[in-house]
């Protein structure tokens, strides 16, 4: 599978758009492809995922997952692809916040389990928060659910993993652990990396960057 | 798509477990719930016992009702006054044409009189001798017609139809005069010695009772036996009819009670009574069922408003579900298939006590059980089942379209 940007304008966007590197311009994204998104604040970068994960229509161009037009696709074929090619974490994490860590995982993973239960428990150990398993969502910072967020995201099959600023709340060492284990899950799927953050991230090697 | 060994293929072909998605939809303790459940209940119970109660009644009312045929047969006859009293009452042929025009009546026949003096004696086994009338009519006009309910000249046996009416009063009054009681097969065995006399002679013959008549509330024989005994002895052929019956659909039409009225005819109202309590039994019923059906579409109604608060209240943890990648069908059949159960649990109550009301109505003193099945009608089963069905589809409809409205 491969997704295809053509010329997309945010129906919304009102400064000059020439000079993006992603705005009105056509871009092909292959499967182990990985693209990391810099932007500041307030440009467009969770637009953008959301335009490709087909949460939002407010655009022109297309947004197409190999030859279909997402605009013409129907919530129930979107499901589809949500269960098992598209996976994302949001920025504004979205978890069930009166079910625990472990309940969120788990109903990302009986949809399409890729990994067993037991791996639930072997990531939250790796990003620290094996402790958090079992508490309310709403009850961990906003730094534990975002790890329990990017857990989420990697427990079905994907070909695309969208990431809209997965670090912003976690340090250095933290963030460290979750870029590795993220790395090591696209390569096990041998799937593609959309990375959208504020500025460049160190951590990443060998991304192709797009201004937006 | 690249996996690493897990998981094996049968984990993965395991249907989606609704049990972790239940804790998200917000269903609360409502009031509107517990009421839809109530009032469905109660719908279906009206529906389920008002449709049994028909058929009873249908089935109870047609064993032995007179309107085996679908018609009503009524005898009129000319009300007596003081004022037309030793008059000729009987039916001019106008009488019978203008009645024959009515778009009510089917068919009209009169009750032909003997116009010869005709006395009975019951032969050696009741001592019992009477000055007798007998009618004739025509034979699609009598209720019981046997085969043997025929006369040619030349034969001495008479058959004869016997009013049921009559037998009763008779049994009643028999004791009194030292006389046997009978009972409606005995009375085949009685021999009757009818002596037949008019100006032209006499005749004996034997009167044979062949058939007992709810309907109609006479001594009947053959009509070839009439004519010939009306020509025979008194040489009279005009027919001299002081009564006649007519068949008609619904011998309650008010037109046709109200054009009776007008020509000042009597009418044997009790005939009709039977089909008047039916009638009204029934529609007694069909409004229960009718409001049966009211109470279910009103208890769906309340069920939609607490769907639409139930998904209301879930609108987050549903849209999220679908933001997942949770399918839309697979989310709208799971929530649906929830309430299952409780609509299984309705039905199969209200066919319970359905049953046990029909059971009691079999202990009714009017019924005559042996009449009627004591297993519910099949039609009521079946209404059963589409009801189940129905309301399962209605509740996925309503589903559907509450999910469909999220995103």
């Amino acid at each position: 599978m491969q997704i295809n940007l053509q010329e997309i304008v945010p129906d919304y966007i009102d400064k000059n758009i020439n000079e993006s590197q992603v705005w009105n311009k056509n871009i092909v994204i292959k499967k182990t492809e990985h693209v990391h998104i810099v932007a500041p604040s307030g440009t467009g970068k969770t637009s953008l995922i959301h335009f490709i994960y087909g949460l939002r229509k407010d655009y022109t161009g297309s947004v197409s997952y190999d030859d279909i037009n997402t605009k013409k696709l129907s919530t129930e074929s979107f499901s589809s692809f949500r269960k098992n090619k598209l996976s994302i974490i949001f920025q504004d994490l979205r978890l069930f916040e009166n079910q625990t860590a472990r309940e969120n995982l788990e109903i990302k993973r009986m949809l399409d389990p890729y990994h067993p239960p037991e791996m639930i428990n072997e990531m939250a150990k790796r990003l620290g928060i094996e402790n958090k398993l079992e508490q309310a969502a709403k009850t961990c910072s906003y730094g534990e659910q975002q790890r329990i967020a990017i857990i989420r995201s990697l427990m079905q099959p994907f070909d695309f993993l969208l990431l809209d600023e997965p670090y912003s709340h976690l340090d250095e060492v933290n963030r460290k652990k979750a870029t590795t284990l993220i790395y090591e899950e696209c390569e096990k799927r041998n799937a593609a990396m959309i990375f959208a953050d504020l500025k460049p991230i160190d951590l990443l090697k060998g991304e192709k960057i797009l201004m937006l | 798509m690249n996996k690493p060994g897990f998981p094996p293929s049968g984990v993965r072909g395991l249907p989606l477990s609704y049990k972790k998605i239940q804790p998200l939809i917000i269903s609360g303790k409502n009031f509107s719930k517990w009421l839809g459940y109530f009032g469905l209940g109660i719908g279906v119970l009206l529906l389920l016992v008002s449709m049994q109660m028909f058929i009873n009644i249908q089935q109870l009312l047609t064993k032995d009702n007179p309107r085996k045929t679908g018609y009503d047969f009524i005898s009129i006859s000319k009300t007596i006054t003081n004022e037309n009293m030793g008059k000729d009452n009987t039916f001019t042929n106008a009488d019978l044409d203008n009645l024959k025009k009515l778009p009510q009546v089917q068919g009209i026949a009169p009750l032909v009189p003997n116009q010869f003096r005709v006395r009975a004696t019951a032969g050696d086994l009741i001592p019992f001798s009477t000055d007798l009338f007998l009618e004739s009519i025509n034979n699609n006009f009598i209720d019981t017609v046997p085969p043997s309910f025929t006369w040619q000249p030349g034969q001495t046996v008479v058959p004869i139809i016997f009013s049921s009416d009559f037998l009763e009063i008779y049994n009643v009054f028999a004791p009194a005069q030292d006389l046997p009681q009978l009972s409606p097969k005995t009375i085949s065995s009685v021999n009757i010695v009818l002596e037949c006399s008019g100006s032209n002679g006499s005749q004996t013959f034997k009167g044979n009772i062949v058939a007992l008549s709810d309907r109609i509330n006479s001594l009947l024989v053959p009509e070839t036996f009439m004519k010939w005994g009306n020509l025979h002895f008194s040489g009279d052929t005009t027919v001299h009819a002081s009564r006649i019956y007519i068949k008609t659909k619904d011998a309650n039409d008010p037109q046709l009670i109200s054009y009776l009225d007008q020509q000042n005819y009597h009418l044997n109202k009790d005939k009709i009574k039977f089909s008047r309590i039916k009638n009204i039994l029934q529609n007694i019923v069909s409004t229960l069922g009718v409001f049966g059906i009211l109470v279910i579409v009103l208890a769906l109604m309340l069920f939609s408003f607490y769907l639409q608060l139930m998904i209301a209240r879930s609108k987050d943890n549903l849209r999220l579900l679908l933001t997942l990648g949770y399918s839309p069908q697979w989310l709208a059949n799971s929530v649906a298939k929830t309430w299952l159960p409780v609509y299984l649990f309705i039905i199969i109550a209200a066919l319970i006590i359905t049953e046990i009301l029909h059971i009691l109505f079999l202990q009714l003193s009017f019924v005559s059980a042996a009449n009627l099945s004591p297993v519910l009608n099949w039609s009521v089963w079946l209404l059963a089942i589409v009801l189940f069905v129905l309301t399962l589809f209605i509740n996925l409809k309503l589903v559907k379209n509450e999910l469909s409205k999220i995103e």
